[in-house]
C-alpha cells in the first residue's frame, strides 16, 4: 500500500535504537535518497519566461470560443486584445491545446483563496519556479533608486481589462486616492505604505509608469510589491472579503459606485435599489470579482458564476496579457469549476475517484497512502510539494503572557523552553503524523532559502535529549517532583502544567500536540492540551490568553513578508500578543519587552527595511539565530507537504510541473502558471 | 375550542421573541466576532489578514457597534421582512437558505415517509407477534439501527459505495448535471442520488419508532378493554387497529413538533458527511463563522417551527385522543 520508499525509512526507523544519533543520519541520508527515489518529490519546475522581445511571436491565436465572438463581431480580434508588450511564456513541455474545464473542488465562499491563487498573476510582480527570484508579473518590470527612496513600476503598453478597458497607471492612481485615500472604504492605512512610520506617496509618470515616493530608504518595498502582502497581492485577494488593498484597481468601473464621481445621495440611493445598506457596502460588493461576475479583471480568468453558489465557475479572460511561444493567447483551459463540498474528507474521496483535473488545496497528507493505491484507478498521479519553511507543527510559546505569573517565569526562562525543545522526539512525530516525509529540526527555514542561518541551525537544541532537558530544568529550579513525577511549582508546591492550545488545520494539531505532552512525561513535564474551535483559539490567542499555541511558521522563509509566526511585529503574533502591539504601535501601546534579545531583534527587524537584499538577508540571518537559540517557538518538523503540498494531477494534463513552488509567496498553485496547462486528451 | 387556539397564538408570538432575544445572546457570547473567525480562517488556509484590512471589515460589517445597537438593528430589519445579507456569502439571507430550502425539504419528507412507512408497520407487526422469530429479527435490526451512529454508517456506505461501484460520492447532483438547466436527466440524476440519504437519514429514526410503537402497543393489549373486544368476538383485526394502534399513535402526534424544523434543517451531521446541499450545513458553517444575520435567521425559523410543530402537534394529539381533548378544554 505504500509506497516501496516509505516503507524502507519505516525500517529505517526501526533500526534506529538511539534516536538522537541517528537523527542526523536519517534526515541526511534518508530524506534525500528514499523521497528522490520515491518518484514523489520532483525538481522544481515551471514555464520559462520569454523577456527578449526578439524572440516573441508575431502572429497571434486564439481559442475556438473567443474566435467565434470575433466572428460574430463582439470581440475586437486578438491582436489588439493582447498588449504590445505581452507575457511570452515558453510553456514547460509543449506548446498546448485550447479548451475543457478544469474541475475542482471548494468549500464554500469563505474558500476564495482557492481562486485567488489561480488568478495570482494579476500580481505587480511574481516569483521565479524556485520562488527564489523576484520577475515580471502583471507588470513588465521595475527599478528601485539607489538611495531606496523610490520605486518605479512599469506596466505594460497597450494591455487593458478582462472587459476590454486599458490599464494604464491611472488605475493606480485611482486606487490610491480614491480607494486607500478614502477613509470611509480604508479606515487604517497599512504599514507597508508608511516605512518608518512616514506614509509614501504614488504618483502617475506616464500612461504606462507609477512610480512610489517614500522619505526614507526602503529597499524592502521590492519584496513587499512581489509579496503576497497587501501592496503586491493583486486585486483578486486583496479586493475580496470586504478588503480593499492591492494597489490598483479598475477605476473606470468603480467610479460609478463612489460619490466622489456623482454624488452621496445618488450612490447611497442606488446602493439602497439594490438592496444595500449605503454605498460602502455596494462598493466593497462592486469590487469583489468572486461575488460580482462583472468587474473587470487583469487574471487569466474572470467570474462568471459567483463563489456564494454551489458553482464556483471562472471562465477566460479575453483580454488576458500572456501568450505561449506560438502566439496562441493564454490560458489555455476554457473554464475553471470549483464544486462545493460541505467537508473535507467528501473532497478527499471524490479526488481518490478522480473526480478533479488538479487539486492540491484540502488534499490530506495523512491519506497518501490511499491516494498512492487508487492512482491507476482515479487516472492522476500524486506529486509531494515540499514547503521550505522551517517548522509544519511548532510550539508558540507566549512572551507576554500575564495570566500566572509563575507560568509567565517559566515561559519567559530560556532554558527552560530549550529543555521543552530537548523533550521533543521528532523522528517519532514525523513517523507518525508526516509519514516520513518532513524533515525534523528548529523553526529556521530550509537550507536553500537565501534567509537560512545555515544547517547548524536547524538542529540546535532541536534534537531529542533527555538527560540534557532534565539537567536543565533541575538547574533552573525545578528539580522537585510529585508522586507521579512531574516537576511542581515553585510559589505552591503544586504540579506545574502548561496549557497547549491546538486547533485542527493542516494537520491533527490537537493529536500531534498530545504526543508531544506524552513525550514531555519523560521530562517531568504536564501539558495540557485544550483543542479548540478555530475562531475561538485564534480569538484567545490574539487576546493574549494562551502559554503555548500551536501553529506552523509557514511563510516565515521570507521573513519580512510573513513575519507573523516567527517575530512579534504584526499585532497579535502568538509570539508575544502584548510585544507585538508594543513594536507596531511605535511603543504608544502593549508592552515592552524586558528581554533583550527580543529587543535585538526588534532592531534588526526595523533596520532591515532600510537596507538591500544582501543586508536585510544577513540581518534574517541574524534574527533566526536569536530566535532559534532562545527557542520562543519550538520547531518540531518541517518542509514538507503538508500544506497545499498533497498535489492530485490528472494524467491527462500537460505542461504540469515535477515540483511546484509550495511558499506563501509563490501562491501555490498561481506560481505554477495554470494558465499553460491543457488537457492533452 | 376558540380561546383556548387564541391564547396559544399569543404565548407562541411572545416565545418567538423570547427566542430572538436569547439566540441573539447565545451568538453573541463567544469572544469571536465574524472578523476574528475570517482572519482564523484565513491563517488555516495559508494566508492573513493584516490588521488593517480587519479594521476595515469590522467597519463595513457594523461589528464595532454596540450589542444592544447591533440586536435592535437586526430586530427592526427582520420586523419588516428583511433579513439582511450573510457576511460570508454576500448575498441576501433569504436567497442563501431558499436555495437549499426545498432540497432539503424534499430529503427530510422522504426521510420522514420512509420512517414512518416502515415503523409504524413492523412496530405493530413486533407488539402483535412478541417473541416471534420476526420480533426478534426486527429487534435485533433495530437495536443495530440505533447503536449506530448515523454519520458513521454515512462514511462507510459512501465508502463502499465508492470502492465496489465507483459511484459518484456525496452530494444530490452529478458533477455535470450541476449547472445544467431542470431537464428529465436532472430529474433522474436527483432521484439516483437520494435514495442513499434517504436511507441513512431514515435509518435511526426508523429504529427508535418500532421500539416505541411496540412498547406503547404491548402496553395498550395487555389492557382489559382489549380483552373484552376479544371475548366479544370482534376479529383481531379490528381489536388491533380500532382502539389500541390509535392510543399507541400518540408519541408520533407528540414527535411532530420536532418533525418541522427537522424537514428545514435535515440533521446537519449526516448533512455534512454526505455534502448534501441542505441547510444543516448552512447552519453549521454560519455558527463556525459567527456569520450573524444567516445563523440568527435560521435558528429563528427553526424556534418558529418549533414553537408552530408544537401546537400543531397538540392539537393533532387533541383530534387523535379523546382523553386529551376533554382534559384540555374542561
Amino acid at each position: 500500500m505504500i509506497t516501496p520508499s516509505l516503507s524502507r525509512r519505516s525500517m529505517l526507523s526501526a533500526l534506529a535504537a538511539s534516536p538522537a544519533a541517528m537523527a542526523f543520519l536519517r534526515s541526511a541520508i534518508a530524506r534525500a535518497d528514499d523521497l528522490a527515489a520515491s518518484g514523489l518529490v520532483g525538481e522544481l519546475q515551471g514555464p520559462t519566461m520569454i523577456t527578449d522581445p526578439a524572440k516573441w511571436p508575431t502572429k497571434f491565436a486564439e481559442a475556438p470560443m473567443l474566435a467565434e465572438l470575433v466572428k460574430a463581431g463582439k470581440l475586437p480580434p486578438v491582436e489588439q486584445r493582447i498588449p504590445a508588450e505581452p507575457m511570452v511564456w515558453q510553456p514547460l513541455n509543449e506548446v498546448g491545446k485550447y479548451g475543457g474545464t478544469w474541475r475542482r473542488a471548494f468549500t464554500g465562499p469563505a474558500d476564495g483563496e482557492n481562486g485567488n491563487r489561480i488568478q495570482s498573476s494579476d500580481k505587480p510582480l511574481n516569483w521565479s519556479a524556485d520562488g527564489s527570484k523576484i520577475v515580471p508579473g502583471m507588470a513588465k518590470g521595475y527599478l528601485l533608486s539607489d538611495d531606496g527612496k523610490t520605486y518605479t513600476l512599469s506596466l505594460r503598453k497597450g494591455m487593458r481589462w478582462s472587459d476590454g478597458a486599458p490599464f494604464t497607471a491611472d488605475d493606480f492612481i485611482f486606487w490610491f486616492e480614491d480607494i486607500y485615500g478614502n477613509p470611509e472604504i480604508v479606515p487604517t492605512p497599512t504599514p507597508e505604505m508608511r516605512p518608518k512610520g512616514k506614509p509614501g506617496r504614488m504618483v502617475k509618470v506616464d500612461e504606462t509608469t507609477v512610480r512610489w515616493e517614500f522619505d526614507v530608504p526602503y529597499y524592502l518595498f521590492e519584496e513587499i510589491m512581489a509579496g503576497d502582502t497587501a501592496m503586491g497581492g493583486g486585486q483578486a485577494v486583496r479586493q475580496a472579503a470586504k478588503v480593499s488593498f492591492g494597489a490598483y484597481a479598475p477605476g473606470h468601473y468603480l467610479k460609478q459606485f463612489l460619490p466622489k464621481y456623482s454624488s452621496l445621495e445618488a450612490v447611497n440611493a442606488r446602493a439602497k435599489q439594490e438592496g444595500f445598506e449605503n454605498w460602502v457596502q455596494m462598493l466593497h460588493f462592486k469590487k469583489d470579482w468572486e461575488l460580482n461576475t462583472e468587474v473587470p479583471v487583469l487574471g487569466p480568468w474572470r467570474s462568471v458564476r459567483p463563489i456564494n453558489t454551489p458553482i464556483w465557475l471562472l471562465e477566460r479572460n479575453p483580454y488576458y496579457y500572456a501568450v505561449d511561444t506560438a502566439g496562441n493567447q493564454l490560458p489555455y483551459f476554457d473554464r475553471v469549476q470549483f464544486t462545493l463540498a460541505e467537508n473535507l474528507e467528501i473532497i478527499n474521496l471524490r479526488a481518490m475517484a478522480g473526480e478533479y483535473d488538479e487539486q492540491e488545496r484540502h488534499i490530506d497528507l495523512a491519506k497518501l497512502p490511499v491516494l498512492l493505491d487508487n492512482q491507476a484507478k482515479g487516472n492522476y498521479k500524486v506529486h509531494l510539494d515540499l514547503g521550505f519553511a522551517g517548522s509544519d507543527f511548532m510550539f508558540h510559546v507566549n512572551q507576554s503572557y500575564t495570566g500566572d505569573a509563575e507560568i509567565r517565569k517559566w515561559l519567559t526562562n530560556a532554558d527552560f523552553r530549550r529543555a521543552l525543545a530537548l523533550g521533543i522526539d521528532r523522528d517519532q512525530l514525523n513517523e507518525t503524523f508526516w509519514l516520513g516525509v518532513g524533515t525534523p529540526g528548529s523553526p529556521a527555514p530550509g537550507e536553500i532559502m537565501p534567509q537560512s542561518p545555515g544547517p547548524v541551525w536547524r538542529k540546535k537544541w532541536s534534537v531529542l535529549d533527555i538527560a540534557q532537558a532534565n539537567a536543565l530544568l533541575d538547574k533552573i529550579g525545578l528539580a522537585k517532583k510529585d508522586g507521579d513525577g512531574y516537576r511542581v511549582r515553585t510559589d505552591n508546591g503544586q504540579r506545574l502544567r502548561l496549557e497547549v492550545i491546538a486547533i485542527a488545520a493542516f494537520l491533527p494539531y490537537p493529536k500531534l500536540s498530545e504526543m508531544v505532552a506524552d513525550q514531555w512525561r519523560q521530562i517531568g513535564i504536564q501539558a495540557d492540551v485544550r483543542e479548540m474551535e478555530r475562531g475561538l483559539g485564534f480569538a484567545k490567542q490574539t487576546n493574549n490568553e494562551h502559554q503555548l499555541f500551536v501553529w506552523n511558521n509557514g511563510g516565515t522563509e521570507l521573513l519580512y513578508l510573513f513575519p507573523t509566526w516567527a517575530v512579534p511585529v504584526i499585532p497579535g503574533a502568538a509570539f508575544g500578543p502584548k510585544y507585538a502591539d508594543w513594536y507596531s504601535s511605535g511603543g504608544t501601546q502593549g508592552m515592552k519587552p524586558d528581554d533583550p534579545n527580543i529587543m535585538k531583534i526588534f532592531d534588526l527587524y526595523t533596520e532591515a527595511a532600510g537596507l538591500k537584499a544582501e543586508g536585510r538577508n544577513h540581518n534574517a540571518q541574524e534574527i533566526w539565530k536569536i530566535l532559534v537559540d532562545q527557542q520562543y517557538g519550538i520547531g518540531t518538523v518541517g518542509q514538507s507537504p503538508a500544506g497545499l503540498g498533497v498535489r492530485l494531477v490528472s494524467n491527462r494534463l500537460g505542461n504540469i510541473a515535477a515540483r511546484v513552488c509550495n511558499a506563501q509567496h509563490c501562491r501555490t498553485p498561481g506560481n505554477s502558471h495554470p494558465e499553460t496547462w491543457y488537457f492533452k486528451s | 375550542m376558540l380561546p383556548y387556539l387564541l391564547r396559544r397564538l399569543v404565548l407562541a408570538a411572545v416565545t418567538i421573541v423570547a427566542i430572538t432575544l436569547v439566540t441573539f445572546g447565545i451568538l453573541h457570547l463567544p469572544p469571536v466576532d465574524f472578523v476574528t473567525a475570517y482572519a482564523a480562517q484565513a491563517a488555516a488556509s495559508g494566508t492573513s489578514i493584516s490588521a488593517a484590512e480587519a479594521d476595515a471589515m469590522r467597519l463595513a460589517y457594523g461589528l464595532n457597534q454596540p450589542l444592544w445597537v447591533q440586536y435592535w438593528k437586526w430586530l427592526s430589519m427582520v420586523s419588516v421582512g428583511d433579513f439582511g445579507r450573510s457576511f460570508e456569502y454576500g448575498r441576501p439571507v433569504t436567497e442563501v437558505i431558499g436555495d437549499r430550502l426545498w432540497l432539503t425539504v424534499l430529503l427530510s419528507m422522504g426521510a420522514i415517509v420512509i420512517t414512518w412507512g416502515l415503523a409504524l408497520p413492523i412496530g405493530i407487526y413486533s407488539a402483535v407477534r412478541q417473541y416471534s422469530i420476526g420480533d426478534y429479527v426486527f429487534t435485533f435490526l433495530g437495536f443495530i439501527g440505533l447503536a449506530i451512529p448515523n454519520f458513521l454508517l454515512a462514511l462507510i456506505v459512501m465508502y463502499f459505495g465508492f470502492r465496489l461501484f465507483g459511484i459518484n460520492v456525496g452530494g444530490l447532483f452529478s458533477p455535470d448535471q450541476q449547472l445544467a438547466p431542470w431537464t428529465w436527466t436532472k430529474v433522474l440524476d436527483l432521484l439516483n442520488h437520494l435514495p442513499v440519504p434517504v436511507l441513512i437519514l431514515s435509518l435511526a429514526g426508523t429504529a427508535q419508532l418500532v421500539r416505541i410503537m411496540r412498547a406503547n402497543l404491548l402496553d395498550e393489549l395487555r389492557r382489559p378493554y382489549v380483552v373484552t373486544a376479544r371475548a366479544r368476538g370482534l376479529s383481531e383485526r379490528r381489536v388491533i387497529m380500532k382502539y389500541p394502534v390509535r392510543a399507541a399513535l400518540n408519541p408520533f402526534a407528540s414527535t411532530i413538533g420536532y418533525l418541522l424544523p427537522f424537514m428545514v434543517s435535515g440533521s446537519v451531521i449526516i448533512s455534512v458527511v454526505l455534502s448534501l446541499p441542505t441547510v444543516g450545513p448552512l447552519l453549521l458553517r454560519s455558527l463556525l463563522s459567527q456569520d450573524m444575520l444567516l445563523a440568527s435567521t435560521i435558528i429563528l425559523l427553526l424556534g418558529i417551527l418549533t414553537v408552530f410543530g408544537t401546537l400543531l402537534s397538540d392539537l393533532l394529539l387533541m383530534w387523535i385522543d379523546p382523553r386529551i381533548r376533554l382534559g384540555q378544554l374542561r
